[in-house]
């Protein structure tokens, strides 16, 4: 029994030796998480519990917030058009750099230089590509030499239009983010070993057969993580809105997405306590979206593994 | 021995002492002003000059970029600067929660407040000139910037037309659409090439700064800064929209769509442009445009000689600041403020002080003087705390009466519910600063 009792504790002490090894070596990003990401997090959500001017201190007003946001005709607005954004941008986003992956993962010449090409719309930042947009975007500019005689117009206000506006915004985001998603497919499509491919074939399947029996079953993983990490990066929409559209987020707020109304309260309005609480409402958004994507994709059926 | 060691003790403890009230009577000062770069080389020479006077007084200057979004939070947080110049626009916010400290006449070498104002001009004229940083009856700050708008000419692009500015700048609206037809170029397929006038759309400042001036031609402002109220749906607010409309509807002359008025004035793309202030030339002359000035033009049937509004920016002192740095502020604000003809013409910026606009260098100055007539007619801008969201709502009624088409009558009184709205949370935000 004495004999048991000291291997146990004997193994207890290096697992315990062990553990306190892996501790120390995930500190400094426990704690990095804990400052910037925690601490921002449990503040963000006692501030929008208070009426809080940003020139005063805060005043505790409970959910006063929650239920003036209830009635509120910009954050009202603003989630009709956050949902417009998410679901324009991330849908078009996937078909289309699932597309662009397929098409580098086939070999022809001059698919090395083409894919550098396809991927450059990632190099600058958003500011920058916004600014791009902006030029192109002119009435008078190259995109309405473009499209426009195919309409009979001299002059399209693609930015100033309410309806085409908003449209105009996805197309720059589509535009910007389908290299980085590309690169994610193609990795996914690089990780199915070609004997998956080949057996395929052997069965009779042709090459749209064995795409959607084969591979697209397989990059399921790689869905499930595109679908999350687009469509959060587009809940959190605001540098186009900000520097593309009139008057940030405008005109007349059809490009006014939760992210706007977080800064236009917070920063240009000194409501700080309705900023919080629109952000804590994001987040909410964010995480049950999330999580059902993240539900709907968990399966092992067609896991390599 | 003993004797030794207690004559060493009281050495040290004097010695300590008088360390102590050094530091004590030492005062640091943080400044912080928005970015302009002509300013910044004045405004160092100015502190190294007063530091220099006052060695017990430590200024730390700091240039900080984006400043309204930057004072708030750092305001908020507790770190923000000890002395602050800021916007008319944002003043009454500033006010409205306790933040300004009253101008301490003495500190700033005057025996009385009256001195103050009589600096900037007197009776009426000195008030006027103060008015925008003063509440309730106290002066809160002295401008380090005045700034009103005229109208400037293209005067090459004017002559291509077979128009003179000279003789032919219309005093009117109605006459200055007529010109704007004749001063603009249109492509084969009817696309602008060059617009004749436009506004300037971008920033819903500017609703407030032009939009609201051409209210106030006619009788009376969109916002009555005394009893926080609203006054948009009203026959003058909607005669301006339908101006604003009209041109960009009816005679399709320019809009929001097209490059922003300064830019395209600039880039020789735009003949007349009407919200520059005199710090405007600077980029006109770098561009090589030749220009000439103009007032403001009024409608024919105006009941108020009044152009655009005014607006300026202060230096203030941060009320939360210990008393003595609150008293070095302001020794410091009036030494910062004592060379205004250096201000204008090294870095085009007008402070307005009786004493020099006396002086044969103001009087020689070429474009000052339509500024300050413009100015003496008119006033600055309503302020009020909540503009920038005031701002916002008036925006977007007129993107969605001449982008959108919607009814005119029905947006206004729309706007005016929800302004009144934002201007009676505004107030009771005063009330429950204890500012009002």
């Amino acid at each position: 029994m004495r004999r048991l009792y000291r291997r146990l504790w004997s193994e207890t002490s290096v697992i315990s030796r062990r553990q306190y090894w892996g501790l120390i070596f995930v500190l400094p990003v426990v704690v990095f998480f804990a400052v910037f990401f925690l601490y921002p997090l449990v503040t963000g959500f006692i501030l929008s519990l208070t009426d809080f001017t940003l020139l005063r201190p805060p005043v505790w007003v409970g959910l006063d917030n929650y239920f003036d946001l209830l009635k509120d005709r910009l954050f009202l607005k603003s989630i009709s058009v956050t949902f417009g954004y998410v679901f324009g941008s991330t849908v078009p986003t996937w078909v289309l750099s699932l597309m662009a992956a397929l098409l580098f993962y086939q070999k022809f010449p001059g698919r090395e230089g083409l894919k550098l090409l396809f991927f450059s719309p990632l190099l600058p930042s958003v500011a920058v590509v916004s600014v791009i947009w902006v030029v192109l975007l002119h009435p008078n500019g190259i995109l309405t030499h473009l499209i426009g005689p195919l309409f009979g117009k001299a002059e399209i206000a693609w930015l100033h239009d309410l309806q085409l506006s908003p449209i105009v915004i996805v197309i720059a985001r589509v535009w910007s983010v389908i290299p980085f998603y590309m690169l994610i497919w193609l990795a996914g499509l690089t990780a199915i070993p070609q004997e998956m491919r080949d057996a395929a074939r052997v069965d009779g399947a042709n090459r749209l057969q064995s795409f959607l029996s084969v591979e697209l079953p397989l990059l399921r993983p790689t869905a499930v993580f595109v679908m999350a990490v687009s469509t959060i990066a587009a809940f959190q929409g605001f540098t186009l809105q900000f520097v593309i559209a009139p008057n940030q987020g405008g005109p007349v707020d059809v490009n006014t997405t939760l992210g706007i109304v977080i800064w236009k309260y917070g920063f240009q309005f000194f409501r700080m306590g309705d900023a919080a609480a629109v952000s804590v409402v994001l987040f909410a958004f964010i995480m049950i979206i999330t999580g059902l994507q993240l539900g709907l994709g968990r399966s092992d059926d067609y896991s390599l593994n | 021995m003993k004797f030794r060691l207690l004559f060493a003790l009281l050495l040290f403890a004097g010695l300590f002492a008088m360390a102590a009230q050094a530091q004590e009577d030492q005062v640091t000062v943080t400044l912080w002003m928005h970015n302009h770069a002509p300013r910044v080389a004045i405004d160092e020479e100015l502190i190294a000059e007063f530091m220099e006077e006052n060695p017990n007084i430590t200024v730390e200057y700091e240039i900080v970029n984006d400043f309204f979004t930057a004072l708030s939070t750092a305001l908020a947080s507790g770190a923000g600067p000890d002395v602050f110049n800021q916007f008319t626009y944002y003043n009454a916010q500033f006010y409205a929660q306790g933040l300004l400290a009253p101008v301490d006449p003495v500190a700033m070498g005057y025996q009385t407040i009256e001195d103050v104002y009589e600096r900037y001009g007197e009776g009426a004229i000195g008030e006027a000139v103060l008015a925008g940083d003063t509440f309730n009856g106290v002066l809160y700050g002295v401008p380090t910037e005045l700034s009103n708008y005229a109208c400037y000419a293209n005067d090459d692009l004017w002559a291509e037309a077979g128009l003179d500015p000279a003789t032919d700048f219309p005093t009117t609206w109605e006459g200055l659409t007529d010109v704007a037809k004749q001063l603009t170029v249109r492509g084969e397929d009817g696309e602008l090439i060059q617009r004749g006038f436009d506004f300037n759309w971008y920033g819903n400042i500017y609703i407030i700064l032009h939009f609201d001036g051409m209210v106030r031609q006619l009788g009376r402002s969109m916002i009555d800064e005394d009893t926080y109220t609203a006054h948009i749906n009203t026959p003058q607010v909607a005669r301006v929209m339908q101006y604003w409309n009209d041109l960009v509807n009816v005679h399709e002359l320019g809009g929001p769509q097209y490059t922003r008025s300064r830019d395209a004035f600039n880039a020789g793309e735009l003949a007349t442009e009407c919200t520059f202030g005199n710090w405007g030339t600077a980029g006109m002359e770098a561009a090589g445009i030749n220009y000439s000035i103009h007032n403001i033009p009024r409608f024919a049937d105006a009941v108020d000689d009044i152009g655009f509004a005014g607006y300026a920016f202060y230096l203030q002192v941060n009320a939360n600041a210990p008393r003595e740095v609150q008293e070095a502020g302001w020794k410091l604000i009036a030494h910062l403020t004592s060379q205004p003809g250096r201000y204008l013409n090294e870095a085009a910026l007008f402070q307005p002080v009786a004493e020099y606009l006396a002086t044969e260098d103001f009087a020689n100055n070429e474009i000052m003087p339509v500024f300050l007539d413009e100015f003496h007619r008119s006033a600055y801008h309503p302020r009020y705390a909540g503009a920038a969201e005031v701002g916002d709502a008036l925006g977007r009624a007129r993107d969605r009466i001449i982008l959108g088409g919607e009814d005119m009558e029905t947006v206004l009184q729309e706007t005016e519910d929800e302004v009144n709205d934002i201007l009676e949370r505004a107030l009771a935000d005063i009330e429950a600063a204890g500012s009002g």
